[in-house]
């Protein structure tokens, strides 16, 4: 299928008529007046001059909080699972890439997880391609791009009137099927545009030296550099909380008298916890012990195991650690 | 040249001059990174490397929360003879982070004769995210100081803004009672008084203005944002806990997920275990990536203590942190009477 | 404020009961109310007595726990001042006390949930009073919905 043509006002028409059919998450402003994905009210036109959002989408494909089962009585009972669909409109390439990695890790694998395969199979990703990269992203040194349509279903370059909407999947074609009197087929003009944009915006993105870093990581392990960062890290997990690719997580049993349920949360291999074993030892005792396995996951374990990086250079680590610890240094640095 | 730059400069000298003398094994400070509006931490251990000690309007951290760790006591006999013995650290403090090196003397987790405290009045710090809410979608590339005290920001298109400080400053320094440190061997730069010596108060009064339910609304709005990070935590300089009660699993006290129970009565506990600790340094709300004012809850629960016990923290050194005492008048009006 | 919930019923089978949870302290409190107990002196049955060495034992978290565990009302009652068994205990524990109570009444929570008192072992009928008036006043407000973690 081509790429459509969409104006703003169909697009608001779109998503209402997405919200028949399910959830729908668009960008719109927290209560802090933070851009975020939130869920717009009807008649509230959707806002597309943001950067990106403090938090990930990570959340609505696995919450912060799951009940895996329940306990009753001497019975275990699976929660419901979710029904009708969500859609969610204005992730970024790079979050739409991150979502993919998610599935690689839940889905794709020998033993898929259920609890969040069932979410995801219900979720539609319609990604906004960026105009403005920030200073902090790194999309492109690390296999994406401003434009780049990984992991999206339906990929939309914003211009002055309207949307260019390219299909990725089929899902994504059936959506675009399905509201075909809204769209029509995009002018080679705007599809050029818009590319052009697109062009535009990857000149802007810095680039980080990413060549043979697993390789350069490799042969640092030892290296004096995660001592040098790690103690400046306080341990307080705000990094993988907002990376849209961190993916570990904990499972507790909530318990009162026979009662109870299993849950699900997060979790941070900066923790002091993470690795702390019932005898007491620590196979990671310290900050820089914990910083250095959080750069060796993201950038040579999952390249040995998936191929690519776990992570999507989104910047959100950078922006927002309050020791203003930088990753792009460590990756500078090692083997330098 | 600035008033600020004047310290920068000085503070340079005294801490070259501390470590060549080898007055000091390493000093905390502060060095510009690679994001403007924010500095890092700096451990210095060598002259060489002076110049990358900075002083701007960006020094917002709390440098002390990382001092307990190197005055740690061996866990066992074995570490008690591999251990290296404890360095003598100096370090730049502001108002704040003078108290809380006070408050960590007066509970016996850093020996006052291992500090050399280079202390700086401060005028207020930077609060990252009022900043951005200022400069709106506009990207900061560079940012430094006027010489009025103004932050002037570098934004993408290559043009300046300027951000009037007092609408950038962190609700901690709008708050602070005491900027110029009263603890310090060596201070830089003029004494800088309190704006205003109620801020704090003020705030409390508006909050307890509201009748119960509505406060209750709010407690629970405001906390529903929270993702239990614990940054919070993290960042405290006096939650210095090697396992935190919130961790423990035998038993489990609160659930790890984010359920408004669980979150709330985290809130509630760390609130309680501040309470007359505190020193008010903002490290908490600066760290949390939800925004939250994580200071609501300790802000009462330290003006209930200057208030029943007549005691501040981070205020003298040998004095007894009230929640470590008691006294035979302690007021009992909270008592049920049949 | 009123309670926005329809107000539990108080007739009928499905009547509903406050739960209190009384922490005593063994040597003073506990002591009182088993004098009342020996005395024949009646209180209502709704509390639940949990026994600890000294009212300084008590940690912030047992009674935010029983609150989210479903309590409706939490007592908590030692030694009066200059009699506790371990000379202190109870001494160490007011400051805590004072600054829960006024933690709690700061974030809205209604100050009959959270009470405290010193009773002595020889005041039985002062004990049974105390556990009328903290059951009584927890009927009236209703069950506590603040603070209680849905399982």
């Amino acid at each position: 299928m081509t790429d459509q043509w969409i104006t703003f006002a169909n697009l608001d028409r779109l998503l209402d008529r997405l919200r028949e059919r399910g959830q729908v998450y668009a960008p719109g402003k927290d209560d802090q007046g933070d851009f975020a994905l939130v869920e717009p009210r009807r008649g509230e036109p959707v806002l597309l001059e943001y950067r990106n959002f403090r938090l990930s989408p990570k959340e609505l494909l696995m919450p912060r909080n799951q009940t895996l089962l329940r306990f009753k009585d001497g019975r275990a009972e699976e929660p419901a699972w979710p029904e009708g669909e969500t859609f969610l409109f204005g992730v970024r390439p790079c979050d739409a890439r991150a979502i993919q990695a998610l599935d690689e890790v839940f889905v794709d694998g020998e033993s898929p997880d259920p609890y969040y395969a069932q979410r995801r199979a219900r979720v539609t990703v319609l990604a906004l391609a960026c105009r403005q990269p920030m200073s902090t992203c790194f999309c492109r040194s690390v296999g994406g791009g401003p434009g780049d349509g990984t992991g999206a279903d339906v990929l939309a370059m914003a211009l002055e009137e309207g949307l260019v909407l390219r299909p990725r999947t089929p899902k994504g074609e059936q959506l675009l099927a399905s509201a075909a009197d809204l769209t029509t087929k995009a002018p080679e003009a705007a599809t050029e545009e818009a590319e052009a944009h697109v062009h535009a915006a990857e000149d802007q993105v810095m680039p980080v030296p990413v060549d043979e870093t697993a390789r350069r990581l490799r042969d640092a392990y030892e290296s004096p550099l995660w001592e040098a960062a790690g103690r400046k890290c306080l341990g307080c997990g705000t990094c993988s909380y907002l990376c849209p690719t961190c993916y570990c997580f904990d499972i507790t049993d909530e318990v009162r008298g026979g009662n109870g349920r299993r849950v699900r949360t997060w979790d941070c291999c900066a923790y002091r916890l993470f690795t702390l074993h019932g005898s007491g030892h620590n196979p990671r005792p310290t900050a820089r012990e914990r910083w250095r396995q959080r750069i060796m996951h993201k950038f040579r374990y999952a390249v040995e195991n998936h191929g690519h990086p776990f992570c999507v250079g989104c910047g959100r680590c950078i922006r927002n650690c309050p020791a203003s610890l930088d990753l792009r240094t460590v990756l500078k640095e090692v083997g330098a | 040249m600035t008033a600020g730059h004047e310290i920068e400069t000085r503070l340079r000298e005294v801490a070259a001059t501390l470590l060549c003398d080898k007055k000091v094994d390493l000093f905390l400070g502060y060095e510009k990174t690679s994001l403007p509006l924010r500095t890092t931490p700096l451990f210095l251990t060598s002259a060489d490397e002076v110049e990358r000690l900075a002083w701007n309007p960006f020094c917002a951290a709390n440098l002390a929360v990382y001092l307990p760790r190197f005055f740690r006591a061996p866990a066992d006999a074995r570490e008690a003879k591999t251990q290296p013995p404890a360095p003598t650290v100096g370090m730049v403090v502001k108002g704040c982070d003078a108290r809380t090196v006070t408050a960590l003397i007066q509970e016996r987790q850093v020996p006052r004769d291992k500090l050399v405290l280079v202390g700086v009045a401060c005028p207020g710090m930077v609060d990252i995210r009022k900043a951005e809410r200022v400069l709106g979608e506009q990207e900061a590339l560079g940012a430094g100081e006027d010489g009025q005290g103004n932050i002037r920001v570098v934004v993408e298109d290559g043009s300046e803004v300027t951000l009037r400080r007092d609408l950038v400053v962190a609700d901690a320094c709008l708050e602070c009672r005491s900027p110029t440190p009263a603890l310090h061997d060596a201070l830089l730069g003029s004494p800088v008084e309190a704006a205003e010596t109620d801020a704090a108060r003020r705030r409390t009064a508006e909050f307890e203005s509201k009748p119960p339910d509505v406060r209750w609304a709010r407690f629970q709005e405001a906390l529903s944002k929270c993702i239990r990070c614990n940054a919070c935590r993290q960042a405290c300089p006096m939650c210095y806990c090697k396992d935190c009660l919130l961790d423990q699993t035998r038993p489990r006290w609160i659930g790890a997920g984010t359920d408004l129970s669980d979150v709330t009565v985290y809130h509630l506990v760390r609130a309680l275990h501040m309470a007359g600790r505190c020193t008010e340094c903002g490290a908490c709300a600066r760290a949390c990536p939800m925004g939250i004012d994580t200071r609501l809850l300790v802000r009462k629960m330290n003006q209930e203590v200057e208030d029943l016990y007549g005691y501040q923290p981070g205020q003298a050194a040998d004095a007894t942190p009230a929640m470590s005492a008691f006294a035979m008048d302690d007021p009992q009006e909270f008592l049920t009477e049949p | 404020m009123a309670q926005t919930q329809t107000a539990p019923p108080t007739t009928g089978p499905a009547t509903w009961q406050p739960k209190v949870v009384a922490f005593l302290c063994n040597w003073c409190s506990y002591a009182g109310a088993d004098l009342a107990g020996v005395s024949r002196i009646q209180y209502p049955p709704n509390v639940r007595i949990i026994r600890v060495p000294c009212s300084g034992r008590i940690n912030p978290l047992f009674l935010l726990r029983a609150l989210q565990n479903g309590a409706d009302a939490v007592l908590v009652s030692g030694c009066h001042p200059g009699d506790c068994h371990y000379i202190s205990g109870n001494l160490a524990a007011r400051r805590k006390f004072a600054l829960l109570k006024d933690l709690l009444l700061y974030v809205g929570l209604e100050p009959e949930r959270v009470q405290f008192t010193w009773v002595s072992a020889s005041e039985g009928g002062r004990f049974a009073a105390i556990i009328d008036k903290v059951v009584e006043q927890a009927r009236r407000l209703g069950p506590n919905r603040k603070l209680v973690k849905p399982l």
